[in-house]
C-alpha cells in the first residue's frame, strides 16, 4: 500500500502475460521510474497477444480506468480515443474459426496432438500480431483466418513437444484452445498431463489405472451407515444436473458421475461432496469426450452407447482427476461454513465499491446483499449463469491461470454485474433486483460476449492486481 | 422498496426449508409460476421468489426464500431464518427419512428463528401413493404435538399447494392483525405505525444487516 500512488502500468510490466497469477507482493520496483511507452510495449506485448489483445478497445460498461493516474501521457495518447467497437470485428474473428476448426477433427485414441495439414502461412512472422495490436486499429482483424491457423499451429508445435512450454502455452490459452487441441491442453495446464510428451502415454494409464484401483477400494462404501447420506445427496443431485442436456440424462453417464463425486468426496473429507461440485465434473466430461467423438459430433447430444467401455473409462478417470486439480485451487469453497465462498463474496463487494458506486450503492439501498446472489456464482463458478459452451470458455482462460478459479474467477463475477450494471440499476426494488440477479439473460449470449466479459474481466484483475490501492479513495 | 405496479396491504417473509430433494424449489415454482420440472436444478445456498394473494380482503406479498437442504449450507440457510414470519417445513411422504429429520429443521428454527415465527409441516409428493412410507395420522400426530399446522401436498400435480401457502400466510396474518391492528395502532410492542411496519418478534430483527422487513404494510 506504501507503493499507492505508482502506477499499476508501471508495476505491470513485471507482468509478461495475461492471466498470470500476479505478484502483489510488495517488492520494490527497482525500475527507473518513468518508462518510455515503447519500452512499455516492448515489455508486455506478449501480453496482448491473440484476441484479448485488443482489451483497450473495449467499450467498458463502466466509466472508463482511470488511466491518467499512471502520469504517462504515453497512455493517454494509446488509451483514449479507441473505443472501436472491438465487437463487431470479433464477430469476423468467430466466424472463419469456427470453421477452420471444425474441419480438424480429432480422431480418437491416443493422446497425440493431431495437427493441422500443411498451411501456406506456416512461416509467417510470430510478431505480426502484436505489431497489429500495439497499433492504432486501422483494420487490425483483417487477416483473422490466417491468425486463428496460425494459433493452432502454435498449439499444435507446443503439444509436440519434446517438452511444452507450460508458459507459453498458458499465454496462448488465455484467449481460448481451439476444440480441436482443447482435451490434451487442459490436461497439461491442469498438471494431470506431463509436459514430457514421452511421459504422457504412461503417465495416463498409470493414474487410470489408479482411478480403478480407487473405485475397487472406496466404490462398495457407498452403503455403509457413514457414507451413504453422502452418496444418496450425490444420487439425487447427478440426475438433476443439467437438465436439458442429453447427455447428462443418460444413466450411463450418471453413474460415471455418481463414481467421480462419491470417490472425490471419500478422499476429501474435509470437505465431502457439497452440491454444486457435480456441475463442475461436466466441463471435463464433455471436453474429454468430445476429443473421442468425431469432430462433427456435439457431445452435448452424444449417444454414449456408441462409445466403447475402455474410452468412457479414460474419459471417466481424467475427469475425476482433473476435477481433483480443480478443486485442490478452491477447496475452501467447500470446507465447513465454506469461508473461501465468503471471502470470495467480500472480495467482489470490494472491486465493485471501487468500480462502479453507483451500482453498489443501488444494491445497498435496495438492501441487496452480495452473499444473496454471489453466493451460486462462487459455489458453481458461473455454471448456473451461462450455457456450458460458454462455461467451457471461460475455463479456457482459467486453467491458463496459476490460481484462476480462485483469483480472476471474481474478476469475471465483477465483469458480470458491470455488464449489467445499468438494468440492474433499473431495477426498482429488492425484488426486481434479485429476480433479475438469479436469472440473469445470458442463454443467448454468443461467443463474442464470453470474450468481451473475459477482455474486461482481465482488465480489472489486471489493474487491481497491479495497484491494490489504485481506486481506493 | 414497493412498486406501483404492485401495491400490497402486507408483505411477509417465509422460509421453505428441509431435505434435500424433497420438493421444495418445485412447491415453490409451482406456487409463484404454476411451474413443475421434473428435472428440477438443485438450490445453491437460497433462491428468491414472490407471489401476493389475497387473505381477508386484503393484499399479501409473500416473499419466500427456498432453501438448499444439504447439511453444508446451514451456515448460510440459517442466515435467512432472520427476519421470516414463516416456515414451511418439507418433508417427502415416499422417504421416511426426510420425515425423521423434521426435528432437526425444527431445531435449526428454534436456534436461528424468530420465536413466534409459524411454522407448517408439508408433506410433499402425495402423489406417490404406492410409495408412501410416512402415513398421515402419524404425521398428522406429529404436527399437533409441535403444535404446528399439517398438509400434504404434490407439486406436480399441484394438490393443496395453493391451500398449503394460503393457509400460512392466512395463519401469520391472523396474528399480525391480532398484534397491530390494520388501523396502524400500537401494537406487538413498538411496531412502527408511521410505515406500518409490524413484526411479530421485535427482538431480535435489528441485528441481522438486512433490512427486509418481514412484514410490512405497503403504501
Ligand atoms: N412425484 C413427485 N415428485 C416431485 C414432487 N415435487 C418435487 N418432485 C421431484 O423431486 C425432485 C426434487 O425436487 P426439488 O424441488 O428440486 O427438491 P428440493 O427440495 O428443492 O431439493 P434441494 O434444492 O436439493 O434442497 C425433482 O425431481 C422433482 O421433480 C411431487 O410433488 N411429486
Ligand atoms: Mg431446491
Amino acid at each position: 500500500m506504501a507503493d499507492k500512488k505508482s502506477s499499476f502500468w508501471k508495476r505491470g510490466n513485471d507482468t509478461k502475460l495475461p492471466g498470470r497469477a500476479q505478484p502483489v507482493a510488495n517488492s520494490p520496483d527497482l525500475r527507473p521510474r518513468s518508462k518510455t511507452f515503447e519500452e512499455y510495449e516492448k515489455d508486455t506485448n506478449d501480453a496482448w497477444d491473440d484476441e484479448a489483445e485488443d482489451l483497450s478497445h473495449l467499450s467498458s460498461p463502466v466509466k472508463p480506468l482511470e488511466f491518467n493516474h499512471t502520469g504517462s501521457g504515453e497512455f493517454d495518447v494509446k488509451f483514449s480515443g479507441k473505443k472501436a467497437p472491438l465487437k463487431s470485428r470479433i464477430k469476423e474473428v468467430v466466424k472463419p474459426r469456427s470453421h477452420t476448426t471444425g474441419g480438424m477433427s480429432t480422431s480418437g485414441g491416443g493422446t497425440g496432438v493431431q495437427h493441422s495439414g500443411s498451411d501456406s502461412r506456416r512461416n509467417a512472422p510470430q510478431d505480426t500480431g502484436r505489431i497489429r495490436s500495439m497499433s492504432p486499429p486501422s483494420d487490425p482483424f483483417d487477416d483473422i483466418p490466417d491468425r486463428e491457423t496460425i494459433k493452432l499451429q502454435k498449439f499444435g508445435k507446443l503439444l509436440a513437444g519434446p517438452n511444452t512450454d507450460l508458459e507459453q502455452l498458458r499465454k496462448l490459452s488465455w484467449s481460448g484452445i481451439p476444440s480441436s487441441v482443447r482435451a490434451t491442453t487442459w490436461q497439461l495446464l491442469c498438471g494431470y498431463l506431463p509436459v514430457n510428451i514421452d511421459r504422457r502415454e504412461e503417465t495416463l494409464q498409470r493414474k487410470r489405472s489408479e482411478y480403478l484401483k480407487l473405485i475397487d477400494q472406496y466404490y462398495h462404501m457407498r452403503d455403509d451407515s457413514i457414507h451413504k447420506d453422502t452418496f444418496r445427496q450425490i444420487h439425487i443431485d447427478v440426475p438433476r444436473m443439467n437438465p436439458s442436456i442429453p447427455l447428462f440424462q443418460q444413466s450411463i453417464v450418471q453413474e460415471c458421475f455418481e463414481r467421480i463425486l462419491f470417490i472425490w468426496s471419500m478422499r476429501h473429507p474435509a470437505s465431502g461432496y457439497v452440491q454444486g461440485i457435480n456441475d463442475l465434473v461436466t466441463p471435463f466430461f464433455v471436453v474429454y469426450l468430445s476429443y473421442y467423438i468425431s469432430g462433427d459430433k456435439n457431445a452435448e447430444t452424444y449417444d454414449l452407447s456408441l462409445l466403447p467401455n475402455s474410452t468412457l473409462n479414460m474419459i471417466e478417470a481424467d475427469s475425476f482427476w482433473c476435477l481433483q486439480k480443480l478443486l485442490e485451487g478452491i477447496q475452501d469453497n467447500y470446507t465447513l461454513a465454506q469461508p473461501g465462498i465468503q471471502t470470495k463474496v467480500m472480495r467482489l463487494k470490494d472491486i465493485m465499491k471501487r468500480i462502479d458506486g453507483s451500482l453498489h450503492s443501488h444494491l445497498e439501498r435496495n438492501s441487496v446483499d452480495y452473499l444473496q446472489f454471489a453466493f451460486r456464482w462462487m459455489n458453481n463458478l458461473l455454471m448456473r449463469e451461462f450455457q456450458l459452451r460458454s462455461v467451457i470458455r471461460i475455463w479456457d482462460s482459467y486453467l491458463s491461470e496459476a490460481d484462476g478459479f480462485a483469483t480472476l474467477h471474481v474478476f469475471v463475477c465483477a465483469a458480470l454485474l458491470l455488464k449489467f450494471s445499468s438494468e440492474i440499476q433499473s431495477k426498482k426494488d429488492f425484488q426486481e433486483i434479485m429476480i433479475f440477479l438469479q436469472n440473469l439473460p445470458t442463454s443467448a449470449w454468443t461467443d463474442d460476449d464470453v470474450q468481451l466479459l473475459l477482455a474486461e474481466s482481465f482488465k480489472l484483475k489486471y489493474m487491481f492486481a497491479d495497484a491494490p490501492g489504485h481506486l481506493q479513495n | 422498496m414497493t412498486s406501483k405496479e404492485e401495491e400490497y396491504d402486507f408483505l411477509f417473509k417465509v422460509v421453505l426449508i428441509g431435505d434435500s430433494g424433497v420438493g421444495k424449489s418445485n412447491l415453490l415454482s409451482r406456487f409463484t409460476r404454476n411451474e413443475f420440472n421434473l428435472e428440477s436444478k438443485s438450490t445453491i445456498g437460497v433462491e428468491f421468489a414472490t407471489r401476493s394473494i389475497k387473505v381477508d380482503g386484503k393484499v399479501v406479498k409473500a416473499q419466500i426464500w427456498d432453501t438448499a437442504g444439504q447439511e453444508r449450507y446451514r451456515a448460510i440457510t440459517s442466515a435467512y431464518y432472520r427476519g421470516a414470519v414463516g416456515a414451511l417445513v418439507v418433508y417427502d411422504i415416499a422417504k421416511h427419512m426426510t420425515y425423521e429429520n423434521v426435528e432437526r429443521w425444527l431445531k435449526e428454527l428454534k436456534d436461528h428463528a424468530d420465536t413466534n415465527i409459524v411454522i407448517m409441516l408439508a408433506g410433499n409428493k402425495c402423489d406417490l401413493r404406492h410409495l408412501r412410507a410416512v402415513s398421515t395420522e402419524e404425521a398428522k400426530k406429529f404436527a399437533e404435538q409441535h403444535s404446528l399446522s399439517f398438509i400434504e401436498t404434490s407439486a406436480l400435480d399441484s394438490t393443496n399447494v395453493e391451500a398449503a401457502f394460503q393457509n400460512i400466510l392466512t395463519e401469520i396474518y391472523n396474528i399480525v392483525i391480532q398484534k397491530a391492528p390494520a388501523d396502524g395502532g400500537q401494537g406487538g410492542g413498538g411496531s412502527v405505525s408511521e410505515t406500518k411496519v409490524i413484526k411479530i418478534d421485535d427482538q431480535k430483527d435489528e441485528k441481522s444487516g438486512s433490512k427486509m422487513k418481514c412484514c410490512q404494510k405497503g403504501n
